[in-house]
């Protein structure tokens, strides 16, 4: 059982976010290209697994083996899917930050 | 035909290095995954080179990211996903050693014990180290002293196999390597300088030396110049160069004393230079002057007697040295074969060239004899932790069942062990530089200067890093058992026993076999020391052809100059007898070139009457001297047949001789020595009209060397050694004995003045340093050993209390317990005499086999200091043997 109150940093944001995105194709290599463009993040390889370890560790994150496969040496794919505790400490997170933001669009809007 | 395609697939290699690398990760084998897809994703946009680098730089950083993850998480690798959140590795660090320090200081005394065991141990290594490193690795202190080298005539004839240089053999040396691989190339000759002037004369130990001398050892003057090559030529040579303390004793620091001349040798010098301080090479000289050759010394090959040194050219290595000297050596040989037919040349750097032949044997003993103590040092305190860690069981246990992992407990025993040794390098620091100090202080200074790097024997940083070093390998060795011991540990059977006898027979056994160890390593130190001392007490207590007991020894060197004819020194022989004899309390005295167990000795080629040379190139040798005809008598040399000689053998009689026995058996061995003909060197013939007993000249030489006298009447010299003996205190005379020489000769000096016993003694100063120090080692291996041995048995009695409760309350009488607990003790300690019994016959043999065979293995000797050894063990023992018979059954069983 998920602690019931997860908090979660930046980046896992960020990365349970574009696991969500890219939906069935979710592994390690997508998951740092769009982290690229799309957030404009560039993380190395390693502090990527170390954090994806970590979301699975804290239960936002689960993960399965594909197909071995030949360009990848045969070896497989390990595909990330967010669990509900992930979806939950989204939410919450999300909250936590439009309750910030709230009054301050005035201030912090670009002009 | 289209150009092959780089493969898509990474470098293999990098990548099987890759994944050895991420061995702790959880996404291993995907990462690996990733990697490859990425590759290919990226193949075809640029070329392999670069692709590969790409590759490499990122999989270089993941193995770094995870390899310091793993560390980091050390020793929770296998569960590294559940704990790397507690803590930084540096955190955990600090805990352990926070908790090792606790653990320490909570049995003060079984650590400082250990402190003191290690610092002992590692103490006497280092001692033992710094010695070796100041003797044998860099006597010399001077700059670039590795360029300096040693070239050396050796020969399969030679004591060693290797000889001083002849001084024709040095001059083709020098023109043949000229623009060669040597530099600088330079002969050294010992000079006895008599220095006379405003005061008492003295005698001050000078060195003639070839031109190149000083720039052989790159060393400038203070004030002056150095010779030139001009002054190598008779007539040209009387210069002499002084060292700063002869400078700063006998001219006031006088700077004008430069270009003016000085009396030495009854001549004149003229002073061309002062050396800065420091600057005493070699065996602290203080006056060096050119060497020369008359026309016909060139010419010599046969005399070997200068010591030759030279500068390597920039650029060239002794082994390019070597080649050349083998080259040159190799066409004397074919140019003179009749001297140097069996001849070669050996070039040494100046460190190994300098270093006497007897000294690496003796220094690897004691560094083999420091290595057992510090054996059995480790061996003790491992005992020490097992028990600890056997007392520790429990806690151990708990740690274990609450999650602790093995390694931490291993990490955690060797972080004890390594404070342990941590706080025993500075005392070891002590140890070592009270040792070295010990050894220093011992030593006659005398003798000193003729042992390179004696000066400066003292603790440096080298010694201070080694010392560090061996204590760092103490820790390991002394803590790898007692750790691995402590984690094989069954968690379930140590909780639930009492704490005390969980620890099964195996640490048992483990214990058992450490003192085991102990004692075998102990008796070959025993034996060897034993061995050491009874040679020296032999040297010194047996008979050696002669009586050195009441006997007066000086030193005079008449100068040449003033001395140049054999008619001068014949007067100043009688002369000085006649006054010496006038003294009060003087029995007798003699006057001779060479005494018995004198420092240095005269060997001369001998030829036989009637026996035809054999080998021009290996010709019989003998010890030679010319002796006063009061020598036989006042040193009690006994002749055996025929007479000694007598004053009627003068200067115009028959030449007579008379030769050892030994000299006698080998040359005429079948008849009579006496009437024969004998002749040393290119003296006449002179007939044998007696024969003496042997005289042992050095202590290494345990065979009786051949020896022949000559009446000094008729073969004069002009270096002299008086024999004064005395009803008295040889000391007592000195005085008289001075005035009445310089009543014969106001300007000769006299010097090495001292008892003849002393002078024996100075003579087995390298022997009894042998004996004395392999005492040190032998008696700090055998406390250690038997604390060992009582910590052992007091710790199985207390072991067994309840077993020998059940005993006594059982009927078993206080003696039967105490036999039983000697019995165990009897039983390790014949095991450990038993093992040490076979490696003290090997050291024996080595010792025998090292030491010029000096020393000769006695099984009866072994034997007995087995039998000491064992008793000694069992009275260490005997104390908790009493302790175990005193249990009280009641209170032991009660303990429950």
């Amino acid at each position: 059982m998920p602690p019931a109150d997860i908090y979660l940093g930046e980046l896992e944001q960020l990365l349970l976010l574009i696991v969500l995105r890219l939906g069935d194709d979710a592994y390690a290599n997508p998951i740092r290209e769009a982290l690229a463009t799309a957030a404009r993040r560039r993380i190395a390889r390693g502090a990527l697994y170390t954090a994806l370890e970590r979301l699975e560790r804290k239960g936002c994150l689960r993960s399965t083996l594909g197909d071995p496969l030949p360009e990848r040496g045969g070896r497989a794919r390990r595909y990330f899917t967010v669990t509900s505790a992930g979806i939950r400490a989204l939410k919450r997170s999300r909250r936590v930050l439009l309750g910030l933001w709230d009054g301050l669009e005035s201030q912090l809007e670009p002009s | 035909m289209t150009p092959s395609l780089p493969p898509k697939t990474p470098p293999r290699w990098i990548e099987r290095l890759l994944h050895a690398t991420l061995a702790g990760a959880v996404y291993r084998d995907e990462i690996v995954g990733d990697l490859h897809e990425a590759y290919g994703r990226m193949h075809g946009r640029c070329i392999r080179p670069v692709l590969v680098l790409w590759y490499f730089a990122e999989g270089f950083r993941l193995s770094m990211r995870y390899t310091a993850r793993r560390l980091a998480s050390w020793p929770h690798t296998r569960h590294s996903a559940a704990s790397s959140s507690k803590g930084t590795a540096m955190d955990r660090l600090t805990m352990d050693l926070r908790f090792a320090l606790r653990s320490l200081a909570k049995r003060p005394l079984l650590s400082a014990t250990v402190v003191v065991t290690l610092a002992l141990g590692i103490g006497t290594n280092a001692a033992v180290f710094g010695i070796i490193d100041k003797l044998m690795i860099h006597p010399y202190a001077m700059r670039d002293v590795d360029r300096v080298v040693m070239p050396v005539t050796t020969s399969p004839t030679y004591v060693g196999h290797r000889e001083t240089v002849s001084p024709a053999d040095f001059l083709d040396w020098r023109r043949d390597l000229a623009g060669g691989t040597i530099d600088h190339l330079s002969a050294i000759q010992w000079w006895d300088a008599n220095l006379v002037g405003r005061d008492e004369p003295e005698r001050v130990l000078g060195f003639f030396v070839s031109s190149d001398f000083f720039a052989v050892l790159d060393a400038v003057p203070a004030l002056g110049r150095t010779f030139v090559r001009e002054e190598e030529t008779i007539g040209n040579d009387k210069r002499v160069v002084l060292s700063d303390g002869l400078w700063k004793r006998r001219f006031g620091a006088d700077p004008a004393v430069v270009g003016k001349p000085i009396r030495v040798d009854g001549g004149e010098r003229i002073v061309v230079g002062v050396m800065p301080p420091g600057f005493d090479f070699p065996m602290k000289a203080e006056m060096w002057a050119p060497l020369s050759f008359d026309e016909e010394t060139a010419r010599r090959r046969s005399s070997h007697y200068l010591t030759v040194i030279g500068r390597l050219a920039a650029g060239r290595s002794v082994s390019d040295a070597q080649a050349q000297m083998t080259v040159i050596a190799q066409r004397l040989t074919r140019e003179h074969p009749d001297t140097n037919r069996l001849l070669s040349a050996r070039v040494y750097t100046l460190s190994a060239g300098m270093v006497d032949a007897g000294m690496p044997p003796i220094l690897s003993l004691w560094q083999a004899a420091g290595l057992f103590v510090l054996l059995i040092a480790c061996a003790n305190i491992a005992n020490l932790l097992l028990a600890r860690g056997a007392e520790r069981g429990r806690e151990i246990a708990i740690r274990l069942a609450l999650g602790s992992s093995r390694a931490r407990i291993v990490r955690n025993a060797f972080l004890e062990s390594g404070l342990l040794a941590l706080a025993a390098v500075p005392v070891a620091l002590g140890v070592a530089w009270a040792f070295i100090r010990v050894v220093y202080v011992f030593m006659p200074g005398r003798v000193v200067r003729f042992i390179a790097g004696w000066e400066r024997l003292g603790v440096d940083i080298r010694l201070v890093a080694v010392t560090t070093a061996i204590g760092v390998l103490a820790a390991i060795a002394s803590a790898t058992l007692p750790a691995l011991q402590m984690a094989r540990g069954h968690v379930g059977d140590a909780l639930k026993s009492d704490g005390r006898t969980g620890r099964g027979t195996k640490s048992q056994r483990l214990r058992r076999g450490l003192v085991v160890a102990e004692i075998a390593l102990v008796l070959p130190l025993l034996v060897a020391a034993m061995l050491s001392i009874s040679t020296v007490t032999r040297y010194f207590t047996n008979w050696q052809g002669y009586d050195p007991n009441r006997v007066l020894v000086l030193r005079a060197v008449l100068p040449e100059p003033h001395y140049a004819t054999d008619d001068s020194r014949r007067r100043f022989v009688a002369s000085s007898i006649e006054a010496i004899r006038s003294v009060a309390s003087v029995d007798d005295v003699a006057i001779a070139n060479i005494l018995p167990a004198q420092d240095s000795n005269v060997v001369r080629r001998i030829e036989i009457a009637g026996q035809p040379q054999v080998d021009p190139a290996n010709t019989p040798r003998a010890d030679f001297r010319a002796v006063s005809p009061s020598y036989f008598a006042v040193l009690r040399v006994p002749i055996l047949a025929g007479r000694a000689f007598a004053s009627s053998d003068s200067a115009t009689s028959q030449r007579v001789a008379i030769v050892t026995e030994s000299m006698a058996r080998k040359y005429w061995p079948k008849e009579d020595a006496i009437g024969h003909q004998v002749r040393a060197g290119s003296d006449e013939f002179a007939t044998v009209v007696g024969v003496c007993g042997d005289v042992i000249h050095d202590w290494f030489d345990s065979r009786n060397v051949p020896t022949m006298f000559r009446p000094i009447t008729q073969s004069p010299t002009g270096d002299l050694i008086l024999a004064v003996r005395t009803s008295g205190d040889p000391l007592a005379i000195i005085d008289d004995v001075r005035r009445a020489i310089a009543g014969v000769d106001r300007a000769q000096p006299l010097f090495d003045i001292m008892p003849m016993r002393q002078m024996l003694a100075e003579k087995t100063i390298g022997l009894q340093y042998i004996a004395g120090l392999m005492a040190v080692f032998a008696g700090l291996a055998l406390v250690l050993a038997l604390l060992g041995l009582y910590a052992v048995m007091t710790y199985l009695v207390a072991q067994r209390v309840r077993e020998i409760g059940v005993r006594i309350a059982l009927g078993a009488t206080a003696s039967d317990v105490t036999r039983l607990t000697l019995r165990q003790a009897a039983w390790l300690t014949a095991v450990g005499v038993a093992v040490g019994l076979t490696l003290a016959l090997a050291l024996g043999r080595a010792m025998e086999a090292g030491l010029l065979g000096i020393v000769s293995s006695d099984a009866r000797l072994s034997a007995a200091l087995a039998l000491a050894l064992a008793t000694t063990a069992l009275a260490a023992s005997y104390l908790p043997a009493r302790r175990a018979a005193s249990i009280d059954p009641i209170v032991a069983l009660r303990e429950e």
